[in-house]
Protein backbone atom coordinates (compact mmCIF):
# COMPACT_ATOMS: atom_id res chain seq x y z
CA UNK A 1 0.00 0.00 0.00
CA UNK A 2 1.36 3.42 -0.91
CA UNK A 3 0.91 6.72 0.88
CA UNK A 4 -2.45 8.46 0.93
CA UNK A 5 -2.64 10.79 -2.04
CA UNK A 6 -4.68 13.54 -3.63
CA UNK A 7 -6.59 11.18 -5.91
CA UNK A 8 -7.69 9.06 -2.95
CA UNK A 9 -8.74 12.18 -1.08
CA UNK A 10 -10.84 13.12 -4.10
CA UNK A 11 -12.39 9.65 -4.08
CA UNK A 12 -13.39 10.05 -0.43
CA UNK A 13 -14.76 13.50 -1.12
CA UNK A 14 -16.79 12.36 -4.12
CA UNK A 15 -18.07 9.08 -2.64
CA UNK A 16 -19.11 10.77 0.59
CA UNK A 17 -20.64 13.73 -1.24
CA UNK A 18 -22.83 11.36 -3.29
CA UNK A 19 -24.22 10.00 -0.02
CA UNK A 20 -24.36 13.26 1.91
CA UNK A 21 -21.98 11.92 4.55
CA UNK A 22 -21.38 14.49 7.27
CA UNK A 23 -17.62 14.50 7.92
CA UNK A 24 -14.64 16.78 8.27
CA UNK A 25 -10.95 16.25 7.80
CA UNK A 26 -9.30 16.71 11.18
CA UNK A 27 -5.88 16.19 12.76
CA UNK A 28 -2.70 16.71 10.87
CA UNK A 29 -4.29 15.58 7.61
CA UNK A 30 -6.82 18.39 8.01
CA UNK A 31 -4.07 20.90 8.78
CA UNK A 32 -2.20 19.79 5.67
CA UNK A 33 -5.29 20.45 3.55
CA UNK A 34 -5.36 23.95 5.04
CA UNK A 35 -1.74 24.47 3.96
CA UNK A 36 0.28 23.27 6.94
CA UNK A 37 3.60 21.87 5.70
CA UNK A 38 4.32 18.67 7.63
CA UNK A 39 4.18 14.93 7.21
CA UNK A 40 1.65 12.34 8.32
CA UNK A 41 0.48 8.88 7.36
CA UNK A 42 -3.24 8.58 7.84
CA UNK A 43 -6.32 10.52 6.93
CA UNK A 44 -8.37 11.38 10.00
CA UNK A 45 -12.06 12.06 9.52
CA UNK A 46 -14.32 13.57 12.16
CA UNK A 47 -17.67 11.98 11.36
CA UNK A 48 -21.05 12.87 12.75
CA UNK A 49 -22.30 10.22 15.14
CA UNK A 50 -25.77 9.23 13.97
CA UNK A 51 -27.21 5.97 12.65
CA UNK A 52 -28.08 7.51 9.29
CA UNK A 53 -24.63 9.02 8.84
CA UNK A 54 -23.09 5.71 9.90
CA UNK A 55 -25.00 3.87 7.19
CA UNK A 56 -23.87 6.43 4.63
CA UNK A 57 -20.26 6.09 5.76
CA UNK A 58 -20.37 2.31 5.39
CA UNK A 59 -21.83 2.59 1.89
CA UNK A 60 -19.15 5.10 0.96
CA UNK A 61 -16.37 2.97 2.39
CA UNK A 62 -17.56 -0.08 0.46
CA UNK A 63 -17.66 1.93 -2.74
CA UNK A 64 -14.07 3.00 -2.07
CA UNK A 65 -13.01 -0.63 -1.75
CA UNK A 66 -12.95 -1.10 2.01
CA UNK A 67 -14.07 -4.45 3.34
CA UNK A 68 -16.70 -3.79 6.01
CA UNK A 69 -18.23 -6.82 7.69
CA UNK A 70 -21.75 -6.83 9.08
CA UNK A 71 -20.49 -6.58 12.66
CA UNK A 72 -18.23 -3.67 11.71
CA UNK A 73 -21.13 -2.01 9.95
CA UNK A 74 -23.20 -2.39 13.09
CA UNK A 75 -20.45 -0.72 15.13
CA UNK A 76 -20.10 2.20 12.74
CA UNK A 77 -23.86 2.71 12.59
CA UNK A 78 -24.11 2.52 16.37
CA UNK A 79 -21.30 5.05 16.57
CA UNK A 80 -18.18 4.05 18.45
CA UNK A 81 -15.95 6.94 19.47
CA UNK A 82 -13.03 5.76 17.34
CA UNK A 83 -12.73 3.33 14.42
CA UNK A 84 -9.51 2.54 12.60
CA UNK A 85 -9.83 0.91 9.18
CA UNK A 86 -6.81 -0.50 7.43
CA UNK A 87 -8.51 -3.02 5.20
CA UNK A 88 -8.98 -0.85 2.15
CA UNK A 89 -6.96 1.09 -0.42
CA UNK A 90 -5.62 3.45 2.28
CA UNK A 91 -5.71 3.83 6.05
CA UNK A 92 -8.52 5.81 7.57
CA UNK A 93 -9.28 6.86 11.14
CA UNK A 94 -12.94 7.60 11.81
CA UNK A 95 -13.22 9.81 14.86
CA UNK A 96 -16.76 10.16 16.16
CA UNK A 97 -15.85 12.09 19.32
CA UNK A 98 -12.56 13.93 19.05
CA UNK A 99 -11.10 15.28 22.25
CA UNK A 100 -11.74 18.97 22.82
CA UNK A 101 -14.74 19.35 20.49
CA UNK A 102 -18.16 19.15 22.06
CA UNK A 103 -20.45 18.71 19.09
CA UNK A 104 -20.06 17.90 15.41
CA UNK A 105 -22.45 20.71 14.50
CA UNK A 106 -20.16 23.27 16.15
CA UNK A 107 -17.17 22.14 14.11
CA UNK A 108 -19.31 21.92 10.98
CA UNK A 109 -20.36 25.56 11.40
CA UNK A 110 -16.71 26.59 11.60
CA UNK A 111 -15.51 24.33 8.76
CA UNK A 112 -13.32 25.46 5.89
CA UNK A 113 -13.80 24.16 2.34
CA UNK A 114 -10.59 23.48 0.42
CA UNK A 115 -11.24 22.37 -3.17
CA UNK A 116 -14.47 20.79 -1.98
CA UNK A 117 -12.85 19.04 0.98
CA UNK A 118 -14.62 19.89 4.24
CA UNK A 119 -11.94 20.60 6.82
CA UNK A 120 -12.08 21.49 10.50
CA UNK A 121 -11.10 25.06 11.31
CA UNK A 122 -7.49 25.28 12.46
CA UNK A 123 -8.72 26.25 15.94
CA UNK A 124 -10.64 22.97 16.20
CA UNK A 125 -7.64 20.99 14.98
CA UNK A 126 -5.47 22.67 17.62
CA UNK A 127 -8.12 22.25 20.31
CA UNK A 128 -8.42 18.54 19.68
CA UNK A 129 -4.66 18.00 19.67
CA UNK A 130 -4.22 20.03 22.84
CA UNK A 131 -7.00 18.08 24.56
CA UNK A 132 -5.64 14.70 23.43
CA UNK A 133 -2.43 15.50 25.27
CA UNK A 134 -0.28 12.89 23.56
CA UNK A 135 3.45 13.29 23.23
CA UNK A 136 3.20 13.47 19.44
CA UNK A 137 0.54 16.18 19.68
CA UNK A 138 2.49 18.26 22.17
CA UNK A 139 5.46 18.16 19.82
CA UNK A 140 3.47 19.45 16.86
CA UNK A 141 1.43 22.13 18.70
CA UNK A 142 3.98 25.00 18.69
CA UNK A 143 4.35 24.77 14.91
CA UNK A 144 0.61 24.38 14.42
CA UNK A 145 -0.02 27.50 16.54
CA UNK A 146 2.48 29.44 14.46
CA UNK A 147 0.76 28.19 11.32
CA UNK A 148 -2.57 29.37 12.74
CA UNK A 149 -1.16 32.88 13.08
CA UNK A 150 0.15 32.80 9.52
CA UNK A 151 -3.11 31.35 8.20
CA UNK A 152 -5.35 33.89 9.93
CA UNK A 153 -3.13 36.75 8.90
CA UNK A 154 -3.58 35.69 5.30
CA UNK A 155 -7.35 35.82 5.67
CA UNK A 156 -8.02 32.13 5.38
CA UNK A 157 -9.98 31.65 8.58
CA UNK A 158 -13.45 32.47 7.31
CA UNK A 159 -15.91 29.66 7.90
CA UNK A 160 -18.10 28.50 4.99
CA UNK B 1 16.75 35.08 13.77
CA UNK B 2 13.99 37.47 12.73
CA UNK B 3 10.57 36.52 13.95
CA UNK B 4 7.24 37.51 12.49
CA UNK B 5 5.16 38.94 15.29
CA UNK B 6 1.43 38.76 15.58
CA UNK B 7 -0.96 40.52 17.90
CA UNK B 8 -3.86 38.23 17.16
CA UNK B 9 -5.15 36.02 19.88
CA UNK B 10 -7.68 33.27 19.93
CA UNK B 11 -8.77 30.18 21.77
CA UNK B 12 -6.17 28.00 20.15
CA UNK B 13 -3.19 30.30 19.80
CA UNK B 14 -2.33 33.01 22.25
CA UNK B 15 -0.53 35.61 20.15
CA UNK B 16 2.37 33.37 19.22
CA UNK B 17 5.39 34.35 17.15
CA UNK B 18 6.34 32.71 13.90
CA UNK B 19 10.01 31.74 13.69
CA UNK B 20 11.43 32.85 10.36
CA UNK B 21 12.24 29.35 9.13
CA UNK B 22 8.67 28.24 9.81
CA UNK B 23 7.32 31.38 8.13
CA UNK B 24 9.39 30.56 5.06
CA UNK B 25 8.05 27.01 5.06
CA UNK B 26 4.44 28.26 5.33
CA UNK B 27 5.04 30.68 2.45
CA UNK B 28 6.56 27.96 0.31
CA UNK B 29 3.66 25.61 1.04
CA UNK B 30 1.15 28.33 0.19
CA UNK B 31 2.68 28.62 -3.28
CA UNK B 32 2.23 24.89 -3.98
CA UNK B 33 -0.99 23.44 -5.36
CA UNK B 34 -2.85 21.13 -2.99
CA UNK B 35 -1.99 18.01 -4.97
CA UNK B 36 1.72 18.74 -4.59
CA UNK B 37 1.36 19.62 -0.91
CA UNK B 38 -0.29 16.29 -0.31
CA UNK B 39 2.40 14.43 -2.24
CA UNK B 40 5.01 15.97 0.05
CA UNK B 41 2.96 15.48 3.22
CA UNK B 42 1.63 11.94 3.21
CA UNK B 43 4.23 9.29 3.80
CA UNK B 44 4.03 5.58 4.40
CA UNK B 45 6.05 3.87 7.09
CA UNK B 46 5.28 0.76 9.08
CA UNK B 47 4.08 1.45 12.62
CA UNK B 48 4.50 -1.63 14.81
CA UNK B 49 1.35 -3.04 16.43
CA UNK B 50 -0.77 -0.18 15.09
CA UNK B 51 -0.50 -1.44 11.52
CA UNK B 52 -0.89 -5.10 12.41
CA UNK B 53 -4.68 -5.29 12.45
CA UNK B 54 -7.03 -4.44 9.59
CA UNK B 55 -9.71 -3.00 11.85
CA UNK B 56 -10.03 -1.72 15.41
CA UNK B 57 -12.77 0.09 17.21
CA UNK B 58 -13.16 1.64 20.63
CA UNK B 59 -16.30 2.64 22.47
CA UNK B 60 -14.64 5.71 23.95
CA UNK B 61 -11.63 7.86 23.18
CA UNK B 62 -10.42 7.14 26.69
CA UNK B 63 -10.43 3.43 25.90
CA UNK B 64 -8.48 4.10 22.68
CA UNK B 65 -5.90 6.27 24.47
CA UNK B 66 -5.46 3.60 27.14
CA UNK B 67 -5.02 0.89 24.49
CA UNK B 68 -2.35 2.99 22.77
CA UNK B 69 -0.45 3.46 26.03
CA UNK B 70 -0.67 -0.21 26.92
CA UNK B 71 0.19 -1.65 23.53
CA UNK B 72 2.23 0.75 21.39
CA UNK B 73 5.96 1.39 21.76
CA UNK B 74 6.64 4.66 23.57
CA UNK B 75 8.69 6.04 20.71
CA UNK B 76 5.60 6.25 18.50
CA UNK B 77 4.47 9.11 20.73
CA UNK B 78 0.91 7.94 21.39
CA UNK B 79 1.34 8.09 25.16
CA UNK B 80 -0.15 10.99 27.05
CA UNK B 81 2.06 13.67 28.51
Amino acid sequence: MGAFDYRQAQEIRDAFARRDVRYLFIGKSGAILLGFPDTTQDADLFVEKSPENGRRIVAGLRELGFVVSESQEEEIVRGKDFVQVKNGPFDLDLVFAPDGIERFDDAWTRRIEVEGFPVCHIDDIIRSKAAAGRVRDQESLPRLRSFREYWLRHGKGQAQ
Amino acid sequence: MIEERSESEGPAGQGVDIPSDWFAAFEAAARRPLEQRMRYAFIRTYKPVLDDAPYRSFDTMQEYRRWCEDNLPDWLGYGRV
